[in-house]
């Protein structure tokens, strides 16, 4: 019994000291700066298998061309990611290249100086124009870029199951009209119309988002969301409201769909399965589809852009989304920014886009060719759109993307009236701008 | 005389120099990072530039007329009186079965025991699956049942989404208040049972005249472990509705969490935390206060 109390003591003395040291060291470097290699550490939002091998080969060819550096790849859950982030940069933490959408957030971090400013190296040998120039408009910031596109062309596209189609004797709709007789054909045959999984709202915010657009044209919400003559009170808002929740008495959407998770994929198993035949979503779901159940993407799966509003300001060509999904950053308190640009590169070089290709991406490099009909088609959507508006949740500054997301998840509850809903934005957005 | 002061003085010595690591530890840990927190609630902060502005008592004032957050206090609220009414009778019911049982139920306390082992995330991506409408099992079972008009939209639904998560959490808690009451009734000396039973009590009169009697103290202390418990719960229901949909199922807790990370206003989350620090000790200490009088 003596023993074991001894036992004890030295064991609560050294978590003592060790808790000690953990406080007062400023950061975990004070521990990694032993070995003689050099560190990068980077995060990112791949978590299948496969994409997540693939940028792992991408980092190991940098590891060999630069034997002196480690990298430490950290995949993240998406959501969590999020948080995880905003924590190590407040904290000075931060990883050295991070995986950012740009826009409102990402300008957060621009503005409170903790991203490096890479222009420079864009421009070095014209490496920028490697890029499809619409890749650039959600990273460039006071004229300057702050992060490279790399991962694939993420824009929001209706898909549905063909076979579903081709039993029901339906055609791909292109006009709201049409699309609207869709779904009461499927609901009459006991189909689900639209699968959506809304429990982290911006599933259900790319309807009401294409809406708007359908309706008004981009500059509707550009106006308003920059304060520049635009109200979110606008007729146009509340009119999207409305279809918004017509389209939820119809009961087009699957039912429990503001509970349904789309990380875990719960709304993807029931266009799998075919009790669903809709379901509006980013192209990012491609590679993931591909990997889950490759059969249905080969055979079944098919996709059109949202439809027309008749009267609607909107030209039908015009998507939401981005021209690259991910890009990648490169951090202030990075201690070899140069070279940790260097191993971004070899995530989009020609060997990773032929990698990317595979894997069902579309990656922002220029003059590209698929064998794939299915990212081809993507492709020539995406050069021939009259305009590709950024996610407004990107758009927006953070504290009102959340109200925003708030607000249309309500819409979709029924919880809340399309007017109330515009006047509560608008509110929101007026008491942020000052203005 | 003298000695004895000297010895006296030599003891507190000597506990004030084995405290100090305990003192040092919470200092660090607990009691500057609420000092902190109090510290930036004064401040209009996005929780990652260097620079803070000060704007006093601001937060404090949007806070009184948060109608979010008193919403979330109101379920908060909801949820302690819940908790209690639906844990305590169960646990108390299963711990009186298995006491009953003896060794012959041991298996039993382990089975029961399980959703006290599991990580309340695994718990909650687990019934995600189990409620989802359409694939989910609890839908199975009532379909299977031809109960189909009993599924409902679990965790879509506003009006039920609360009581879905409710019913998570009490599945989860049980099993903790169950071995709770366990211990206490095993601390009733056997001869009362003996005593009983010779003086002809049934087993229903054994347990009100005599095993609730004795337990109560253990529930009272059950009932303030659960009020404290609920008023700061926040991991299962961010995991199941991230407080959605609508605010349905928005804790206290959820809400500081949203505040200070998804929207970038770390002060306002800081106030909110602050607030949730006031209000759980005051809640705490009045509970405190109001068994021990009964007791004395």
């Amino acid at each position: 019994m003596k023993r074991f109390g001894r036992i004890v003591a030295v064991v609560t003395l050294v978590v003592f000291v060790l808790s000690l040291v953990l406080v007062f060291s400023p950061s975990e470097k004070a521990f990694s700066s032993a070995g003689s290699t050099k560190k990068i550490v980077f995060w990112h939002i791949t978590t299948d298998a496969v994409g997540k091998q693939m940028i792992q080969n991408q980092v190991n060819r940098f590891m060999k061309a630069n034997p002196g550096f480690k990298v430490e790849v950290v995949p993240l859950q998406n959501d969590s990611f999020k948080t995880k982030l905003k924590i190590a940069m407040g904290s000075n933490q931060a990883p050295d290249v991070f995986v950012t959408w740009g826009g409102g957030p990402f300008f957060e971090y621009v503005r409170a100086g903790k991203v490096k400013d890479i222009t420079a190296y864009m421009n070095e040998k014209g490496y920028k124009n490697r890029f499809i120039d619409a890749a650039f408009g959600p990273i460039t910031y006071n004229n300057k870029i702050w992060a490279v596109p790399v991962e694939g062309a993420g824009v929001a596209l209706i898909w549905y199951n063909k076979e579903i189609f081709k039993k029901y004797n339906l055609k791909v709709p292109t006009t709201y009209d049409e699309f609207l007789n869709i779904v009461k054909t499927l609901k009459a045959k006991g189909i689900t119309p639209i699968t959506l999984a809304n429990k982290t709202k911006w599933p259900g915010c790319e309807w009401y988002w294409y809406l708007v657009d359908r309706l008004g044209g981009p500059s509707v919400f550009e106006k308003a969301a920059e304060r520049t003559g635009g109200s979110f009170a606008d007729p146009t808002f509340i009119k999207a409201g409305e279809m918004l929740q017509d389209l939820v008495k119809m009961g087009a959407f699957v039912k429990g769909f503001n509970g349904l998770d789309w990380d875990t994929g719960q709304s993807r198993m029931l266009l799998y399965s075919g009790k669903a035949a809709m379901e509006l979503m980013g192209t990012w779901q491609i590679p993931i589809m591909k990997a889950e159940n490759k059969k249905f993407y080969e055979n079944n799966l098919d996709f059109f852009p949202f439809p027309a509003i008749k009267g609607g300001k909107g030209d039908p060509s015009n998507l939401i989304g981005m021209a690259s999904s991910n890009y990648y950053a490169v951090t202030t308190t990075c201690k070899y920014p140069k070279e940790a640009f260097n191993m971004i590169q070899y995530l989009i070089d020609d060997q990773a886009v032929k990698e990317r290709i595979n894997y069902g991406q579309i990656p922002p490099v220029k003059g590209l060719k698929f064998t794939d009909p299915m990212l081809q088609k993507v492709y020539n959507i995406i050069a021939k759109a009259k305009s590709v508006q950024l996610w407004w949740d990107q758009y927006l500054p953070p504290q009102l993307a959340e109200t925003h997301k708030d607000i249309v998840q309500s819409l979709f509850g029924l919880t809340i009236t399309p007017k109330a809903a515009a006047e509560k934005m608008e509110k929101a957005a007026k008491d942020y701008f000052k203005k | 005389m003298q000695k004895d002061k000297a010895s006296k003085l030599m003891q507190n010595i000597g506990i004030l120099l084995f405290l100090t690591p305990a003192l040092v530890l919470i200092g660090i840990y607990i009691i500057w990072p609420i000092a902190m927190s109090f510290n930036l609630s004064m401040f209009e902060w996005d929780g990652i530039s260097p620079q803070k502005i000060y704007v006093g008592f601001n937060n404090w004032k949007n806070l009184l007329q948060d109608t979010i957050f008193w919403h979330a206090f109101f379920n908060n609220v909801k949820f302690i009186f819940l908790s209690i009414i639906i844990e305590m009778p169960i646990a108390i019911l299963l711990a009186v079965l298995l006491d009953r049982g003896g060794k012959k139920f041991d298996a039993f306390k382990s089975l029961f025991y399980l959703p006290m082992l599991m990580s309340s995330v695994a718990i909650g991506v687990l019934f995600k699956y189990i409620y989802d409408p359409q694939f989910g099992l609890l839908s199975g079972i009532l379909s299977f049942l031809h109960l189909d008009f009993l599924t409902q939209d679990w965790l879509g639904d506003p009006k039920i989404a609360f009581y879905s998560v409710v019913a998570v959490i009490c599945w989860q808690y049980i099993p903790f208040y169950m071995i709770f009451f366990i211990a206490a009734l095993s601390n009733i000396p056997h001869e009362l049972y003996e005593a009983a039973k010779i003086d002809g009590a049934t087993q229903g009169q054994y347990f009100w005249r005599i095993e609730l009697p004795l337990l109560s103290p253990s529930i009272k202390t059950a009932c303030i472990l659960s009020l404290i418990g609920s008023l700061k719960y926040f991991d299962l229901i961010y995991v199941m509705t991230e407080g959605g949909p609508s605010n349905a199922t928005e804790l206290m807790a959820t809400y500081m969490y949203k505040n200070a990370f998804a929207s970038f206003k770390m002060g306002y989350g800081s106030t909110i935390a602050s607030a949730m620090f006031m209000i759980i000790t005051t809640a705490g200490i009045l509970a405190y206060f109001a068994t021990k009088k009964k007791e004395a």
